[in-house]
């Protein structure tokens, strides 16, 4: 894993494999999960975290003080919202301070949660903190199943889905690639993950399987990935200017969000 | 225009809820639009969306994701965080119901002033006596309990007096881009799906309407 743990010293790139990073076992409010803490944010960077969800009727309703993607890797999450029943894989987007759920999970659940930077965990119990609701705060998802496939004739062969589109704003955008090929991305001015989900990436001397990934941060140009000898399917996960806003910012409600996330987890 | 917050204390800020009998987080905002009103100068409108135009008068199955005991349960869960008070007592159809009727019932009530007891009966017989709005007959004993009068509302809803009305409120909330329920709309403000009454506090404050306490006590230095 290439990460600083030095506090403000951020880089421009993360690199996480997993499977080297230990899982610890956690309990909130009676729901019980597996988790690993892939990158702390404690640098001032981004914050990935790896979640197995133990089958639950209902997660109570949250909000981060960040941005954030959640990327359904496997398994089964509803919402209340009668179209809103997310079946793997899928991505969920929400800005800072925007809550969700209550949500149940099902079906050998595998979840990645993804922020730019340290985004806390606020219950919605707490009737304080919902005075502090993003009121124009955006609510986004996709699934694979339900997004049509789309020919990018530069990558010979490869082909797309856009979950989430963006243009404006954040997106989700899943590219299947070929063998061997070259993959250089656009710059990532406020932040991208770019998550293995199939076959295998070379990046920077390293080989990532799934769900290994890198964050790129900045317009500064960035080693390009490749694909493996199988191909390679990547999620492409872009944070738009929100990712700018909030944060663990040490007032108030930051304390108390930062003190439920080291609970929780 | 822009309104000032003095306003408000004698203008009350109209506030539209486009809703669905059917859906039970409509029924949950009942009484967050209800403290609302009583917090703050509001002019409350309940006007129609429907969510199923595609069930028949008799009523359709309710969606398969999962076993009707594992959707109840979920469903129980999420309504007893949102609405603790009221999901005790709530009665769960067992088919998706067809709103129509009631939809036109509701502008019977609208043109007699009495919509908004008429929309929390028709709730009510819906979420908690467990009856089926599709029936004219519970919508005309819906009516008889707030005082409307029951014959005549059947002769409106056989005689199809109100579809048309009915037909261009459903266009209205098509118009005004509503995929969901209950979408609140407040002044240059909408929120879209069941929210916590702070959020309405809050929106209530950025539009400078004010409480009606504070407006009793300024009155009272005055």
């Amino acid at each position: 894993m290439s990460s600083c743990y030095t506090p403000k010293c951020v880089l421009n790139e993360y690199i996480v494999e997993p499977a080297a990073i230990p899982w610890r076992l956690g309990q909130v409010a009676g729901i019980t999960f597996r988790c690993q803490i892939l990158l702390s944010g404690g640098d001032g960077g981004p914050e990935a975290l790896h979640f197995r969800f133990d089958p639950c009727p209902s997660v109570f309703a949250h909000m981060h003080l960040t941005s954030q993607f959640q990327l359904l890797l496997q398994g089964r999450m509803d919402f209340p919202k009668s179209t809103m029943k997310l079946r793997s894989i899928a991505v969920h987007y929400t800005d800072h301070n925007f809550p969700y759920g209550p949500f149940a999970v099902a079906g050998d659940h595998d979840m990645l949660v993804l922020h730019p930077k340290q985004g806390g965990l606020i219950t919605m119990a707490d009737r304080d903190a919902r005075r502090q609701i993003n009121l124009g705060g955006r609510h986004l998802y996709g699934a694979v199943a339900d997004t049509q496939w789309a020919d990018l004739p530069e990558f010979g062969g490869g082909r797309s889905k856009a979950l989430i589109p963006g243009a404006p704003g954040p997106y989700a955008i899943m590219i299947e690639y070929p063998p061997r090929t070259p993959v250089n991305l656009p710059d990532a001015l406020y932040g991208r993950y770019e998550v293995v989900i199939a076959g295998s990436v070379s990046v920077s001397d390293q080989t990532l399987f799934p769900p290994g990934f890198r964050y790129v941060r900045d317009g500064q140009r960035v080693a390009p990935l490749e694909a493996g000898p199988d191909g390679a399917t990547v999620m492409l996960l872009a944070f738009d200017q929100d990712a700018l806003e909030g944060g663990l910012t040490g007032e108030e409600l930051s304390v108390a969000a930062a003190a439920a996330m080291e609970r929780a987890i | 225009m822009t309104m000032t917050h003095g306003d408000h204390a004698t203008t009350p800020l109209p506030l539209v809820v486009f809703a669905d009998f059917i859906c039970p987080y409509s029924y949950i905002a009942l009484d967050q639009m209800e403290d609302l009103q009583r917090d703050y100068n509001i002019e409350l409108i309940w006007r129609p969306h429907w969510l199923h135009p595609e069930v028949p008068l008799e009523g359709a199955p309710l969606p398969a994701d999962g076993t009707p005991d594992d959707r109840r349960t979920r469903t129980l869960a999420w309504l007893k965080e949102m609405a603790p008070d009221r999901v005790v007592q709530m009665r769960f159809p067992d088919k998706i119901q067809f709103s129509l009727f009631a939809f036109e019932a509701l502008e019977f009530a609208q043109d007699h002033g009495l919509a908004l007891p008429f929309k929390t009966a028709v709730f009510e017989a819906l979420w908690i006596e467990g009856r089926d709005i599709a029936q004219f007959s519970t919508l005309q004993a819906t009516a008889d309990k707030v005082g409307l009068d029951a014959d005549e509302l059947g002769r409106a809803l056989t005689g199809q007096r109100y579809r048309n009305r009915v037909r261009d409120s459903l266009q209205l909330a098509r118009d005004a881009g509503v995929t969901k329920t209950p979408t609140f709309v407040m002044g240059r403000y909408r929120i879209a799906g069941w929210h916590y009454y702070e959020v309405f506090q809050t929106v209530m404050e950025k539009q400078g309407v004010p409480l009606r306490s504070a407006d009793r006590q300024s009155a009272g230095e005055r």
